[in-house]
């Protein structure tokens, strides 16, 4: 996960039609050394990510552990409500009846799993209600398939003949 | 490699095995009670295990087909090859079904016509619980199934001879084909499995229980696959068969495994908390004599392939995948064991009980484990050889059985070319990317 929010950071991109010309480009990029900023797409690009050295995302990593506490949650709540604090008998069944518990679990374990997670995503790429992120280009989530360069890190001529070299059909500049 | 060659060494090795198991069942026939209820069991658990493995591959193909897949184009063939076994089990089930019609065996409560007249509930599912319909539904249907078989099969090697290259007219014909089969094996299916397994505990009815045997018919399908696919690997064939179609069986195999966990508790807990004696009396019977296999069937088929199978890099790992592949095989055949041992063990006790008058009956008697709490020896242990615990003769059967299947598969894998070079969906298999 790139960080989502710059701030001041002038940045030169290049647009292109087609995600497999672009996915040529960042080949290209890797190979004259260019250090590419982030990639922008409308859609997922299958073999995007090891191109760009992205290592895999460690968001299930939380997504279990948040699904664990759901788990724990629901379990050990339930145990101590119907065998401490208030005990009732359903039906002649034991206070304990652990397989009554086994579908309110496994509904907290995927419900703390599920928002543990959208949160995590949110906090990490600085989104939720009220954020204003920076962008690019418009079209970015439209049609076009966009490569950003961070200009104080490479040679602006070096990339503007990359660009032309690849079939950018547009190169822009902006701060964001 | 294209084309499959079945060594004669892996000939001899799998037939040595299969004479292992005949070995066994001899073994079991001759040491077995009156009634040869040991014997008969076995025979039932290992056909009716593997003919419903082999139904399950034709219909994930045919499912595979009609949503038109095609990520598993490649290795479509292995499922083709463990489809054929349907001829087979289909076969072995008439046997079974020839031998209830003509009462040779006392697998089934409901074919002793004196009981079903005495008794309410086995009187009232005589229109559906008797010989007739076993026979003749295990005919008819089963003979549905390999007719579809036969025809998906047939055209998919038609089109691998098909001179003019890659096109759809077979797949449009396979298609119709696989859609009029769904719904047929969807009801079927579950017809015979509550004649084949369900009856056995001819009281008892639960309306998860052919949905809880077909997921564990498939999850097992799934794991044979993997199996296959990692021996012909390790053989040299399928050098196109990567770490993406490996992992995306492997989501297979730990989605079914859930799905068959999340019948077998629905099963228990509707069960459980209706506290209906009629319907309790099943994992009552379970729960109390067979708690080893009760429990162990819920860790072996549900808590390693959840943890193991957990997380990303273990499903793209081929040890891992091999590994619970091979657990989960032993499990479900595990499964089939507690849905079949149980409820057959009291039909022979009430049928050795039947023949406890006669001379010859009591003589029989003396050999079987069986015989011994039919004729009510109270405080004697409950354990039961070849019931309570699957004892070496079962292994060895099902050894026999495996070797079998495995033989028929690899017979009819290399019948055909490994990969199918006509099918039109070859190339998304190809490039197949998760």
């Amino acid at each position: 996960m790139r960080k989502a929010v710059h701030r001041n950071m002038d940045v030169v991109y290049g647009l292109y039609d087609d995600e497999e010309i672009m996915m040529d480009a960042v080949k290209q990029a890797n190979k004259d050394h260019l250090d590419i900023m982030d990639v922008y797409s409308p859609f997922p690009v299958h073999g995007l990510d090891p191109l760009l050295g992205l290592e895999e995302s460690r968001l299930h990593v939380a997504g279990f552990v948040f699904g664990s506490m759901g788990t724990l949650t629901a379990f050990l709540g339930m145990t101590w409500i119907f065998t401490k604090d208030w005990p009732i008998i359903f039906g002649g069944k034991p206070y304990w009846s652990v397989p009554a518990f086994i579908p309110i679990t496994f509904e907290l374990t995927v419900l703390f799993a599920a928002i543990g997670m959208v949160v995590t995503f949110y906090t990490i790429c600085g989104l939720g209600p009220g954020v204003t992120n920076p962008y690019l280009d418009d079209r970015i989530t439209d049609d076009k398939f966009c490569i950003a360069f961070d200009k104080s890190n490479v040679d602006l001529s070096a990339v503007e003949s990359f660009f032309a070299a690849t079939g950018a059909s547009e190169v822009n500049q902006k701060t964001i | 490699m294209n084309q499959f060659v079945f060594k004669s060494t892996a000939k001899t090795f799998l037939i040595s095995f299969m004479i292992l198991g005949v070995l066994c069942m001899g073994l079991t026939w001759f040491t077995d009670d009156a009634v040869h209820s040991r014997f008969w069991t076995n025979l039932l658990h290992n056909s009716v295990f593997f003919t419903g493995i082999s139904l399950m591959a034709t219909f994930f193909i045919a499912v595979c087909i009609t949503a038109y897949a095609g990520w598993h184009t490649m290795f479509k063939r292995v499922w083709e090859a463990i489809g054929s076994f349907i001829y087979v089990g289909l076969g072995l089930m008439i046997f079974i079904s020839i031998a209830t019609y003509l009462h040779m065996n006392h697998l089934y409560h409901w074919t002793d016509e004196a009981d079903v007249a005495k008794d309410a509930v086995l009187y009232g599912k005589k229109g559906f619980l008797n010989t007739n319909w076993y026979l003749f539904g295990t005919i008819i249907i089963g003979g549905t199934w390999a007719y579809f078989y036969n025809r998906l099969r047939a055209l998919s090697k038609a089109e691998d001879e098909d001179g003019a290259g890659v096109n759809f007219a077979m797949h449009r014909k396979m298609r119709v084909y696989a859609a009029i089969f769904l719904p047929i094996v969807g009801f079927t299916s579950a017809a015979m499995i509550w004649l084949w397994i369900m009856s056995l505990d001819a009281h008892w009815y639960s309306t998860m229980f052919a949905w809880y045997t077909g997921a564990s018919w498939f999850v097992t399908m799934i794991a044979l696959t993997i199996l296959i696919l990692l021996y012909l690997k390790g053989n040299g064939y399928y050098e196109n068969v990567s770490q993406e179609h490996i992992h995306d069986i492997g989501k297979f195999l730990f989605a079914f495994s859930i799905f068959w966990t999340y019948l077998w508790f629905s099963q228990f807990m509707l069960i459980w908390y209706a506290n209906v004696g009629e319907e309790t009396i099943y994992f009552r019977e379970r729960y109390d004599k067979y708690p080893i296999l009760f429990f162990g069937n819920l860790m072996i088929n549900f808590l390693i392939p959840f943890f193991v199978l957990l997380r990303n890099d273990t499903k793209r790992k081929f040890g891992s995948v091999g590994f619970v592949a091979g657990i989960v095989l032993v499990g479900h055949w595990l499964d089939f064991f507690l849905m079949i041992k149980p409820g057959a063990l009291h039909t022979a006790h009430t049928a050795i009980g039947h023949h406890g008058g006669d001379a010859h009956g009591a003589h029989d008697a003396a050999h079987g484990a069986a015989d011994a709490i039919a004729h009510g020896a109270h405080g004697a242990s409950e354990f039961v050889s070849g019931f309570t615990l699957p004892g070496f003769l079962e292994l060895g059967t099902f050894l026999g059985f495996l070797a079998l299947f495995i033989f028929v598969t690899f017979n009819s894998l290399s019948k055909a070319s490994l990969v199918p070079k006509n099918d039109p969906y070859l190339g998304e298999s190809l490039h197949h990317h998760v």
